[in-house]
């Protein structure tokens, strides 16, 4: 056998700019995508340091953003004085993370004897509340130029606004198809904002952005490896919005821009416009945040304890009961504390649930979302006749690309977990093609129209003469929108249905699957909500979605199973399969019998105003048709109850309305372009609980569980809870740190007020003109004025399974693992109805403390 | 030529992607819900709602040339996170579409 080794050539700058790529990627690690505003995704902010525990976790992201990672103590201490965190659930808490601290000799402080734990609390109580975080990994220009930084922020927005665009500029940046680095490097030089020496430098750009990365880093003195893995993400968390937002744009093809492309602009502009030559070391420490010494801490728990006087042995003993909880971890025991709180009241009502029922066959059988709010309208509908309600990801298992009727882009109606692979489209159905031929003539006309006017208000001239045309009617149509919300909507619905008359749809699978792909879906579904017997003659999917108005994140309030869109559609798509006689029959063969008498129906739960429509209702044969209108009845029942419930919690809302007022309000809330708090969204949201309706049914949850339905005994193969705790745990969780940090650091993972949002190319919103581009939650989603509305707690997973079938799915599921043993969730469960919780630890199960089961 | 395999978790697959692209390959076959056992213990493959958190493999064939600049690259994607990469001599039918 010969050998033969040729001579390679290696292209030496190709290789540092491999390895630059790869270095950025590496620094962009700690950054979560961040979606467009059409398909609002809510992510855990800290998405990527979740390899990490958490509070190693919130120490990263403080010197990476200068945000705190929980509420402040202040906030901690005002919960305390109201009870809503006792000092049970302190020492609790001080129990399970400082076990040798609390087990400290007692001291004697003024003549009595004070238990570790006394001294802990008094240090937790009235301690000195230590300054603000402040964001230690600096860029060059932040450390020694502040008004430069603010340039730099300031180009880096304008140019990324321009290119981002997603159709809401009338102008296209010039050269865009180029690509952002190209455009970019085109136009910048002719900036006349920029000083002519910085223009005639931006002149000679490489064309490769890695090449003027290299070459900016070395003007500015960067070393190299980690070093230099650290400077590029101090550029990348310094506008972290944007950076989120490219990150996840460079993940679509055809983007023209990365990261990389990214860097290149921020880092040319940093070489040119910082003073290189006056700069000291770049590696110099910023320094740490300045706390109490451990002297004045002891003399200030002392003093809470009830005297002034300390001899220098008790305040040796103090200081070495203090130093074991050290200041910075004080509002990690907080937390703890507030969590136990609130899940000792959970466990506690989830002891005594309602009886399960007895009957033979329910009423009619009701698959929601598993989202929170489902929560409250099963609780108030199983209260008004034999009802079964489930829960499920609101999906329904079909992870698709929604065509409209009316063509235009297909909806992605799928978690991000998942990249859909089906293309659905709604077709006329077959029995009125002609009336659908009317819809889709009359929705072209109201697209034509809508163009048409945008198109006027964008060019030079015209915006005159259409206030000539249009402007009579702007000032009547603003006053109604203004004072008869509900009445303008309704009068706007109907000249729309004059336009374009409804018609009946179907969203066709069978033309878009074959058959074992339906079928698959089918039992996927039925099987991970364990409803694969015992049908009732009703089974109604129910999807959710908001209708809001003039709400920029109104896709923040719609289905996060469903890629922030209504789950309408979807449910539309899962009753088609599930009414099909091909695929009943492949799914008998596969040992789920659905009776010939059981319809599937499709339906949607408008969370703003809590009515339920049911959708494709002409494709209900006649004789369901009594069991469906007394359905029907009932949701609207349910729906005006819960808006009863809802509404002192809505700002301005009545505090104690019959249910019909409620509903009126709810539905005028909905249709008010003024309106910045329709709904409170997902605010609460707590736990997530796996398990049947058994276990919770009859107790009000308050609309801070996510409840996905679970029979381990139908689950012998670990299969459906595998599911759950891989995606739509991972989904809720993501929700939940979504809440939890717009809420404890709204300035660096909320969206801020929505009163001064500004929408930038339809990609999301800034505060004001400029600055980052606001992920997260607006503040109104969290809170009214200083009031929380939502309580920051990292979610609480509680599953009726057996241990064994949990550790094996922890096993082989490294990210879930992270998830628990970093204390991201807390998963608890019970192995029979009345069986003690136990905690899954990084060390294995132990009993978790109850009322009703003590250790 | 030389054949490129690297298997990392799917929300890493996306940078390796790009590193090939902008190493000049012509091209990558990805396969995703791969399934193994490694330093971090097993990984399930195939989750069913998950595309995510289970691993990817990527397959490329690259010219000789252009071989060290890709693997320097893929290099410290590799140290800062779980990941193999395998490198191999290879040979191909039909070598103009890998140049």
């Amino acid at each position: 056998m010969t050998v033969t080794v040729d001579t390679v050539t290696v292209d030496q700058s190709a290789v540092s700019r491999a390895q630059l790529r790869a270095e950025i990627s590496v620094a962009a690690r700690v950054l979560t995508p961040v979606w467009p505003l059409s398909s609002f995704i809510a992510v855990n902010p800290l998405g990527g340091l979740e390899h990490r525990r958490f509070d190693a976790a919130l120490t990263i992201a403080s010197d990476l953003y200068g945000a705190r990672g929980t509420l402040g103590e202040a906030e901690f201490r005002a919960a305390h004085t109201t009870g809503r965190i006792t000092t049970a659930d302190l020492s609790e808490a001080l129990e399970r993370r400082f076990p040798d601290a609390v087990t400290a000799a007692p001291v004697e402080i003024g003549g009595r004897a004070h238990t570790a734990v006394d001294i802990l609390l008094a240090d937790l109580v009235h301690g000195s509340i230590p300054s603000p975080h402040a964001r230690r990994l600096l860029t060059l220009s932040e450390r020694f130029c502040a008004r430069t930084a603010a340039a730099i922020d300031a180009q880096t927005v304008k140019w990324c606004s321009a290119y981002l665009d997603l159709c809401q500029a009338s102008w296209v940046l010039p050269g865009r198809d180029r690509g952002f680095y190209r455009a970019w490097a085109d136009l910048a030089p002719r900036d006349p904002r920029l000083p002519a020496a910085a223009r005639r430098a931006l002149r000679h750009l490489p064309p490769d952005p890695a090449e003027a990365v290299s070459q900016a880093l070395a003007v500015l003195g960067v070393g190299s490896g980690g070093e230099r893995i650290a400077y590029l993400r101090a550029h990348l968390t310094r506008l972290p919005g944007w950076a989120s937002h490219i990150l996840w744009r460079s993940n679509t093809p055809g983007a023209g821009i990365d990261l990389v492309d990214y860097l290149a602009v921020r880092l040319s502009y940093e070489a040119q416009l910082l003073d290189t030559t006056q700069l000291p070391a770049p590696t110099a420490p910023v320094p740490a945040r300045p706390s109490d010494t451990a002297t004045h801490r002891a003399r200030r728990a002392a003093q809470a304890l009830g005297t002034i006087d300390l001899d220098a042995a008790a305040e040796a003993s103090i200081s070495g009961i203090l130093e074991r909880m050290p200041v910075d971890s004080r509002p990690l025991v907080w937390l703890d504390a507030y969590e136990t709180h609130y899940r000792r009241g959970l466990l506690e009502e989830l002891d005594h649930p309602a009886p399960a029922p007895t009957r033979a066959r329910a009423d009619a059988q009701l698959v929601l979302c598993i989202d929170p709010r489902s929560e409250g309208l099963r609780r108030h509908l199983e209260a008004l006749g034999d009802y079964d309600t489930f829960g499920f990801a609101g999906f329904f298992a079909v992870a698709s690309r929604i065509h409209a009727l009316a063509n235009g882009d297909p909806t992605i109606a799928a978690p991000a977990l998942v990249t859909p692979h089906i293309d659905l489209y709604e077709q006329p159905d077959p029995t009125a093609p002609a009336a659908a031929q009317r819809h889709i003539a009359g929705l072209h006309t109201l697209a034509a129209t809508t163009d048409a006017v945008h198109t006027a208000k964008a060019d030079l001239a015209a915006p005159f003469a259409l206030a000539e045309i249009l402007g009579w009617a702007s000032g009547p149509v603003a006053a109604a929108k203004t004072i008869a919300p509900r009445r303008y909507r309704r009068w706007r619905t109907r000249t729309r249905a004059r336009i374009a008359p409804p018609a009946r749809t179907v969203i066709d699978t069978a033309g878009a699957l074959g058959l074992d792909q339906r079928v698959q879906i089918a039992e996927t579904a039925l099987t991970v909500m364990g409803l694969t017997r015992g049908f009732a003659r009703l089974v109604v999917f129910c999807g959710h979605g908001a209708n809001t108005e003039n709400n920029p994140l109104h896709s923040a309030l719609a289905c996060g199973a469903c890629g922030g869109n209504p789950g309408g559609p979807n449910a539309r798509a899962a009753v088609d399969i599930l009414n099909d006689t091909e695929v009943r029959g492949k799914l008998l063969s596969r040992g789920i019998d659905i009776p010939d008498d059981s319809w599937f129906v499709a339906a949607e739960h408008d969370t703003t105003s809590d009515h339920v429509t049911i959708l494709d209702r002409h494709r209900v044969p006649d004789t369901h048709r009594p069991d469906l209108d007394r359905l029907t009845s009932d949701l609207a029942e349910a729906g005006r109850r819960l808006a009863a419930e809802r509404s002192p919690l809505l700002p301005g809302a009545p505090d104690r309305p019959s249910p019909h007022a409620a509903a009126r309000h709810a539905q005028t809330r909905s249709a008010d372009w003024a309106q910045v708090y329709p709904e409170w969204g997902l605010a609460g949201n707590a736990a997530f609980i796996i398990g049947p309706r058994t276990m919770s049914a009859g107790i009000d949850l308050r609309r801070r569980c996510f409840l996905h339905s679970y029979n381990p005994d139908d689950d012998p193969t670990a299969t459906a809870l595998e599911t759950i705790l891989t995606a739509p745990v991972i989904v809720a969780q993501w929700i939940n740190c979504q809440y939890y940090f717009s809420t404890v650091a709204p300035d660096t993972f909320g969206a801020g007020t929505k009163t001064t949002h500004n929408v930038v190319g339809g990609i999301g919103v800034l505060t004001g003109p400029a600055g980052d581009l606001r992920t997260g939650l607006p503040w109104q989603s969290v809170a009214v004025g200083d009031r929380l509305v939502h309580e920051p707690m990292r979610l609480l997973v509680l599953a009726y399974a057996p241990h064994q079938r949990i550790d094996t799915i922890l096993a082989r599921n490294p990210k879930l693992r992270d998830l628990v043993d970093n204390h991201w969730i807390t998963l608890l469960a019970r192995t029979g109805p009345s069986s003690p919780w136990h905690h899954r630890t990084r060390s294995g199960w132990t009993l978790y403390p109850t009322n009703g089961a003590q250790p | 030529m030389t054949r490129i395999e690297v298997i990392v978790p799917g929300t890493a697959a996306s940078e390796v992607r790009r590193l090939i692209e902008h190493s000049g390959a012509t091209g990558y076959t990805a396969i995703s819900g791969v399934s193994g056992l490694g330093h971090n213990g097993y990984h399930q493959g195939g989750l069913l709602f998950n595309e995510q958190d289970t691993l990817a493999l990527l397959i490329t064939v690259i010219p000789d040339h252009r071989a060290d600049a890709l693997i320097a690259g893929l290099r410290p994607l590799l140290e800062n996170a779980s990941g193999v990469m395998f490198v191999t001599d290879t040979y191909v039918s039909r070598p103009d579409y890998f140049t």
